[in-house]
C-alpha cells in the first residue's frame, strides 16, 4: 500500500492535511536553525504569494456570502481592515503613531477575528433585509466611512501613516529575510488551505444547501420552516469573521496597517476573481483569484519592458480589470468554472 | 466661519449633487439600476467644460459640456449596459463598478492626477455677470460672503429643477418617463416605445451629469477623482429621497449638502476630513431606518 493510498480521499479533508503539514512546516523551518535562500528575482512572486493567500481567505468567505447565500455584499474590504486594524491597535509596541497596546499577539488575532465578526453582525443586522443592490450600496458605504476614519484618525488609528511596529510572529523565529518570508508564504497558505478545508465542510453540509436553497429561491426556503434571516446572518457574519482573520494575519505578516492597503481595489479584486473563476465553487473562485493576482504579478515585469511610466502602466493594468470585470459579466456570468444552474443565470 | 457661510455653502453643494441625483435617480426609476459609474460622467462633462471654457464663453461651454456628457451616456449605455438590460441589477452594478474603473483610469492616462481650474475671471460669464454680494453681518449668523459663483450655481439648479418638471408633466416623453417609471409593462402595453423613453433617459441623465460637472468646475476644481468623490454623495441623495424620484433627489441633495457643510462646523478641526464621510453615514442611517428611502416606493424584499 503506497502513501497516496492512505491519504484522505474527501476534497476537504485532504485540503485540511495540506494546512496543517503547510502550517507545522512553516513553524518548523522558522524555528531550525535552516535557512532558505530566494533568489532576489523570485522574491515577488513570494510576496504576491503571501497576498494570494491572505486573499484567497477574503474571497472564499464572501463566495460563502455570495456563491453560496446570493448576499451581495460590495464592502468586504472593511472586514478585513478592521482585523487588520484590531490587530494593529491591540498589538503593536511603542508605536510611532496611532493607538499601541502591546498585548500578546495571538489575543490581538483572536480579537480580530471578533471584533470583524461584530462588525459583520451590525451591518447585516441594519442591510441584509435591503434589495441586492442596495445592499451592495449600503456595505460598499460602510466600507468608504470605516476609510474615511482611518484616514482622518490621527490619534486612535495613526491616519495616513496608519499603525507600525505591529510584531511580526513567524518572521521573527526565522533566522534572515529570505527565510522569514518563506516561512510566512508556507504558514499563510496553510492558513488558507485550512479556511478551504473548513467552509467545504460547511457548504458540502446539509447547512450548505440551505444556504444555496436561500440563493435559489427565498421564498419557498422560508415555506420549508427555514428561518432565511437567521441563515443570511450567520453566512455573513462567517464571512466577515474569516475576513478579519486574513486582516490580523496581514498585521502580523506585514508589521504595519495603513489606509492604502485595504482600499476599494481589494474588494474589487476579490469580487473579479471569484466571478471570474465561477462563484459557489471553492476551487473555481481560488483559480479565479489567481489569474487576476497572476496578471497583476505579469504585468509588473511586463512594466519594465514598456516605455510608460509606472503610474501610466498602472492605469493600463485597471483598465483591463475593469474590462475583464464587464466582460465576465457579459459572456461568462457563471464564471469559467461555476455551474451555470446553481447560479441560476443564463449563458 | 459662521454658521450662515456654512448653510450657503451647504446650499452650493447641495446644487450640484442635486442636478446629479435627478440624472441618476432617473436611471434609478426607469432602467432600473443604480449607475456607479455616473460619477464618472460627471468627471468627462467637467474635462468638456474645461476644455471648452478655455475658447468659448462659459455658458456656451457648459452647453457644449451637456451635449458631450449625453453623447457619452447614451453611448456608454448602447455598449455596456442595454445588453444586459434583463439579467437584472446586481450584473448591471457590478457592469457599472467596472466600467467606472475603465472611465476614471482612461481619464487618469490622458489627464493624470493634477487638478484644473475653470477660470471664471477670463470668461465672459464673470465680465458680464452678478457682482459678488458684499458681507452681510448679524450677530446670530456671523460674516459671511456669497461669490457670483455661488449664486449661478443655485440659481442655474433652480433652473433646471424648473425646466425639468415642466419636463416631466407637460411634454409627452417625460409623462412616457414617469409611466415607466411606474410600471413598465403597463407602459409598454399602452404603446410607450419602452426603448426610445431609456435612450431618452440616458441622455438626459448625461446632460445633467455633463452640467454638474462644470458647476464643480466652477465652483471647485476638475479633476480625475472628480466623479468618485461625488458618487456616494449623489447614491445618498437619491435613496434620501427614495430612490427613482427626481423631486426627493432634490430634496435629499440639499439634506446631504448642508449636513456636510455643517458638519464642518460642529466637528474638530482635526476631523473635518470625516465631512464627506457624513454623506455615507446619512445614506447607511436612511436605509436602516426606512430601506426604500423618504419618499420611495417599496424596495424591500426579504
Amino acid at each position: 500500500m503506497s502513501v497516496t493510498d492512505r491519504l484522505p480521499g474527501d476534497i476537504a479533508d485532504r485540503a485540511g492535511l495540506i494546512g496543517l503539514v503547510l502550517v507545522v512546516a512553516a513553524i518548523a523551518i522558522a524555528v531550525s536553525p535552516l535557512v532558505v535562500t530566494v533568489p532576489s528575482a523570485l522574491l515577488v512572486f513570494v510576496e504576491v504569494g503571501i497576498l494570494f493567500a491572505l486573499y484567497g481567505i477574503l474571497v472564499l468567505g464572501l463566495d460563502l456570502q455570495y456563491g453560496h447565500t446570493g448576499l451581495v455584499n460590495f464592502g468586504h474590504v472593511l472586514f478585513f481592515a478592521v482585523g487588520g486594524y484590531t490587530v494593529a491597535i491591540l498589538a503593536a509596541e511603542g508605536s510611532f503613531s496611532g493607538t499601541s497596546l502591546g498585548y500578546p499577539w495571538p489575543l490581538a488575532l483572536v480579537a480580530g477575528v471578533i471584533v470583524a465578526g461584530v462588525v459583520g453582525a451590525i451591518v447585516g443586522a441594519t442591510s441584509l433585509r435591503l434589495r441586492d443592490d442596495f445592499l451592495a450600496i449600503a456595505t460598499l458605504a460602510a466600507a468608504e466611512i470605516f476609510y474615511s476614519l482611518t484616514r482622518n484618525l490621527q490619534d486612535l488609528l495613526g491616519g495616513t501613516t496608519g499603525i507600525l511596529s505591529i510584531p511580526t510572529p513567524l518572521a521573527e523565529l526565522a533566522a534572515d529575510y529570505d527565510t522569514a518570508m518563506f516561512v510566512t508564504l508556507l504558514g499563510m497558505l496553510g492558513a488558507a488551505a485550512l479556511t478551504f478545508a473548513a467552509l467545504t465542510r460547511l457548504t458540502e453540509a446539509p447547512y450548505g444547501r440551505v444556504l444555496r436553497a436561500i440563493r435559489a429561491d427565498e421564498l419557498v426556503t422560508r415555506s420549508v420552516g427555514k428561518s432565511v434571516f437567521t441563515y443570511k446572518m450567520q453566512a455573513f457574519v462567517y464571512g466577515a469573521a474569516l475576513a478579519g482573520l486574513a486582516g490580523g494575519l496581514f498585521a502580523l505578516y506585514n508589521g504595519a496597517v495603513a489606509p492604502g492597503f485595504f482600499t476599494i481595489q481589494v474588494t474589487v479584486t476579490i469580487w473579479i476573481g471569484m466571478l471570474l473563476g465561477g462563484a459557489s465553487n471553492h476551487r473555481a473562485v481560488l483559480a479565479g483569484l489567481a489569474i487576476i493576482m497572476g496578471l497583476r504579478l505579469f504585468s509588473r515585469f511586463a512594466n519594465q519592458s514598456l516605455p510608460v511610466s509606472s503610474g501610466e502602466f498602472a492605469s493600463i493594468r485597471l483598465i483591463a480589470v475593469g474590462m475583464i470585470l464587464v466582460l465576465v459579466i457579459r459572456y461568462r456570468p457563471a464564471g469559467i468554472w461555476g455551474n451555470e444552474k446553481e447560479l441560476g443565470v443564463d449563458s | 466661519m459662521g454658521l450662515a457661510q456654512n448653510i450657503i455653502f451647504g446650499l452650493v453643494t447641495g446644487s450640484y449633487i442635486a442636478i446629479a441625483a435627478i440624472g441618476f435617480t432617473l436611471i434609478y426609476g426607469i432602467v432600473n439600476m443604480i449607475n456607479f459609474a455616473y460619477g464618472e460622467y460627471l468627471t468627462i462633462g467637467a474635462f468638456i467644460g474645461f476644455l471648452a471654457a478655455g475658447v468659448l464663453p462659459l455658458p456656451v461651454a457648459a452647453a457644449v459640456a451637456m451635449i458631450g456628457g449625453g453623447i457619452v451616456s447614451l453611448a456608454l449605455a448602447r455598449l455596456f449596459f442595454t445588453p444586459i438590460n434583463d439579467t437584472g441589477p446586481v450584473p448591471m452594478l457590478l457592469t457599472s463598478i467596472g466600467l467606472g474603473l475603465v472611465l476614471r483610469n482612461v481619464i487618469r492616462l490622458w489627464a493624470g492626477r493634477g487638478a484644473r481650474y475653470i477660470d471664471t475671471q477670463t470668461t465672459t460669464f464673470r465680465t458680464e455677470g452678478l457682482p459678488d454680494l458684499p458681507v452681510g453681518s448679524y450677530d446670530l449668523l456671523g460674516d459671511f460672503f456669497v461669490t457670483s459663483e455661488h449664486l449661478v450655481v443655485i440659481g442655474v439648479t433652480v433652473g433646471v429643477f424648473l425646466i425639468l418638471h415642466g419636463l416631466l408633466t407637460r411634454t409627452d416623453v417625460g409623462i412616457a418617463m414617469r409611466a415607466m417609471g411606474d410600471n413598465e409593462s403597463l407602459a409598454r402595453v399602452r404603446g410607450i416605445d419602452t426603448q426610445f423613453i431609456r435612450n431618452s433617459v440616458w441622455i438626459l441623465a448625461g446632460v445633467l451629469a455633463g452640467l454638474s460637472g462644470v458647476l464643480v468646475g466652477v465652483q471647485t476644481n476638475v479633476s480625475v477623482t472628480t466623479g468618485y468623490a461625488h458618487i456616494l454623495q449623489i447614491l445618498a441623495a437619491a435613496i434620501l429621497g427614495g430612490a427613482g424620484s427626481p423631486y426627493g433627489a432634490v430634496a435629499g441633495a440639499y439634506v446631504i449638502g448642508l449636513v456636510i457643510a455643517l458638519s464642518t462646523a460642529f466637528l474638530p478641526s482635526s476631523m473635518t476630513g470625516i465631512s464627506s464621510a457624513m454623506a455615507f453615514v446619512i445614506l447607511v442611517a436612511v436605509l436602516l431606518v426606512k430601506p426604500s428611502g423618504i419618499a420611495g416606493t417599496e424596495v424591500r424584499e426579504a
